[in-house]
């Protein structure tokens, strides 16, 4: 609490002196009760200076004519909130943007609400009439995402406690964090791997311990990003092509009841028609024949794969396992 | 430690501007407003109490007063206007206007564009840097949000209208028509949901835009929506847990038991040994899990409840019917 306190009263005095205060005033006022010695105070300024940098407030030395240095101060054009002429088409797509990830569970969701709160400020907007897009996902994960998001923006090394899919039992990993994106719905940090050496995407469900960042000297980066690293490239991994790798063609019927779904799975079908009886027949072309057939038995009997016999083998082979497996 | 300090710090001095108006604000729509509590909101009039400049005189001081339930704020000139946009806020604004755009929400040269620049010019050129460095190292990819529905479902949102939908649901395995207040478009674990309160359940549902069978608006205006804003549930879909819940424990080979807790959120699991994982959930019905778990062919067995296996038994044959030649 003093030294919220305290950042609020350095802020204050340099925001409304007329003129730059000298470090001696700063000690005898703002940190008069706080220090005890010349070498506290300064290394106390110089932590309370970088605190008030990373909020986005910038304490400035300032020279005189001379060139000597006659003090600090905070620029008030500097910190205001400058008035922006917003169109209000601009406003309207602001106000949508900063409210996606509010109230979403991650780390982004307190940074949204203040950059609202921002725009807002000058504008009498009806926020509750602006519709809304918004993010949600399991608190769990904004633990996770808190410290991966520290390292990536400081690059700094991050270790935790990681269980592949393809093993049995979880290994320490030390990771060079380079990037992050979601795919289907999922987060994953793609960063160098000291383990095994290589540019690796982790999923984050999968990451068992608290993610820990490394705390040795923490305004140098631990690491250089490959100036050719490109996020866009990493997150467009597919789903590995199986054995055959050509399209494979389908048809499926869809019955008049879910028929308006036959548009809504994870590939668009090429061609669709209407039966008479109001049921629809659809033609996609399959990539990943398994993720298909998934997607095809959630519908139950009200959806039917017609062609090829390779899809309804396996598929009739799939319910037919499960059958025996439930006993 | 740090992060709460910088927070507070950033919430403080935006929470000054607001009521540094002549009338101040009222405690509780500020409240609201700000997402804090009435607590929270004394704590942080706690901090500013004896904040100010030197001389540290009564006059010096940073005022305040609290009357008919409204707080106001004096003698802050100097924080009159809300701090600028912070290299973090305009980050959080470009990933989340790249990833709508690439939904399809917003187009790529729409008024969006213009708007993310003018914020991005009130940076200095080094904030600007890093905060470009960073938004280029994360994407967040949403689903095609283009649905045909869409454009009514925004309609009815934006004139404070009902709709009436054709739902396919889960629970019952068919579609029905409901009359529904809607209140946002939520993206969770990659599918779009409406959330909305729904006539029929007399309760709050999501409902997930791609088994949303057709859309009109109602005749009714929607009465609930600003009551409904607050309270925001966090559980997605039809895991959410409630008195009429089952109980259901499944046996999982271990991969596919992982799949099944990523793609379930409320799932507890513990390995059974060095092969198997056992899987625990709640659900209110039996019927999308019934359909969800056939997928999963021999890598799967059930454990408990007996009526889940009566359930898939009926509709694994069903299935097998469809295709007798």
């Amino acid at each position: 609490m003093d030294r919220i306190r305290r950042l609020i009263n350095l802020t204050a005095y340099l925001l409304d002196s007329n003129k730059p205060v000298e470090l001696e005033e700063l000690r005898d006022t703002v940190y008069k009760e706080h220090v005890k010695s010349e070498k506290s105070f300064k290394r106390m300024f110089e932590r309370d200076k970088e605190e008030l940098r990373e909020n986005g407030i910038e304490v400035e030395l300032v020279k005189d004519v001379w060139g000597d240095e006659a003090g600090y101060t905070i620029s008030k054009e500097k910190y205001n909130l400058p008035e922006i002429e917003f169109e209000p088409a601009e406003t309207v797509s602001l106000m949508m943007v900063s409210r996606l990830f509010l109230g979403s569970g991650t780390p982004f969701s307190v940074p949204a609400h203040t950059a609202l709160l921002k725009l807002g400020f000058d504008r009498k907007i009806d926020f509750e009439n602006i519709p809304h897009f918004r993010w949600v996902d399991p608190p769990r994960l904004s633990t996770i995402l808190e410290p991966i998001l520290d390292g990536l923006q400081r690059k700094k090394l991050l270790r935790f406690s990681y269980r592949a899919l393809d093993s049995s039992e979880p290994l320490e990993r030390e990771v060079e964090p380079y990037g992050l994106f979601s795919h289907r719905g999922f987060w994953y940090l793609v960063g160098r791997c000291h383990l095994r050496g290589e540019v690796r995407s982790f999923k984050l469900d999968r990451i068992i311990s608290d993610v820990e960042v490394n705390r040795l000297s923490p305004k140098k980066p631990d690491f250089e990003i490959p100036s050719d690293f490109d996020i866009e490239r990493e997150a467009k991994w597919e789903w590995p092509l199986p054995v055959g790798e050509e399209d494979i063609v389908a048809r499926v019927y869809f019955s008049p009841q879910i028929s308006s779904f036959h548009s809504s799975g994870p590939i668009v079908p090429v061609s669709s028609k209407l039966l008479k009886r109001g049921g629809i027949e659809a033609v996609y072309e399959v990539a990943d024949p398994e993720h298909f057939v998934e997607w095809v038995l959630e519908f139950g009997p009200e959806a039917k794969i017609l062609s090829p016999p390779e899809l309804v083998n396996m598929l009739t082979e799939r319910v037919r396992s499960f059958l025996k497996s439930i006993g | 430690m740090k992060e709460k300090v910088s927070k507070r710090l950033n919430r403080i001095l935006l929470l000054v501007p607001y009521l540094s108006s002549p009338d101040g604000a009222p405690t509780g729509a500020l409240c609201k407003k700000f997402g804090i509590t009435r607590e929270e909101l004394m704590e942080d009039m706690h901090i500013l109490f004896i904040c100010g400049v030197p001389e540290y005189t009564p006059y010096d001081l940073i005022g305040f007063d609290v009357e008919n339930d409204r707080i106001r704020v004096y003698q802050a000139d100097y924080f009159s206007r809300p701090l600028r946009m912070t290299r973090e806020e305009a980050m959080v604004l470009l990933v989340s206007g790249r990833a709508l755009i690439r939904a399809g929400i917003f187009e790529e040269n729409s008024s969006l564009a213009t708007a993310l620049d003018k914020v991005e010019s009130t940076l200095t050129a080094l904030e600007r840097k890093e905060t470009k460095d960073m938004a280029e190292r994360i994407q967040v990819e949403l689903e095609l949000y283009s649905g045909k529905w869409s454009k009514v479902i925004e309609k009815g949102i934006n004139n404070g209208r009902n709709l009436v939908i054709d739902y396919y649901s889960y629970s019952s395995g068919e579609m029905s028509e409901r009359e529904i207040e809607p209140v946002s478009l939520v993206f969770s674990r990659g599918h779009w949901y409406l959330l909305a309160w729904c006539h029929k359940a007399g309760d709050m549902r999501y409902f997930r835009m791609d088994r949303i069978g057709s859309v009109k608006i109602s005749r009714n205006r929607s009465t609930k929506r600003q009551e409904l804003e607050s309270q925001f549930p966090q559980t997605v879909g039809e895991y959410r847990a409630g008195r009429k819940s089952h109980r259901v424990k499944l046996i999982f080979e271990r991969n596919a038991g992982r799949r099944m807790v990523e793609e379930c959120p409320t799932a507890i699991w513990a390995e059974k040994d060095s092969s198997t994982i056992e899987v625990e959930l709640q659900t209110r019905n039996l019927f999308w899990l019934s359909n969800y778990i056939i997928k999963f062919g021999n890598e799967i067995g059930i454990e408990s409840p007996p009526e889940l296996k009566e359930l898939v038994r009926e509709r694994s044959k069903q299935i097998l019917e469809i295709y007798r030649v």
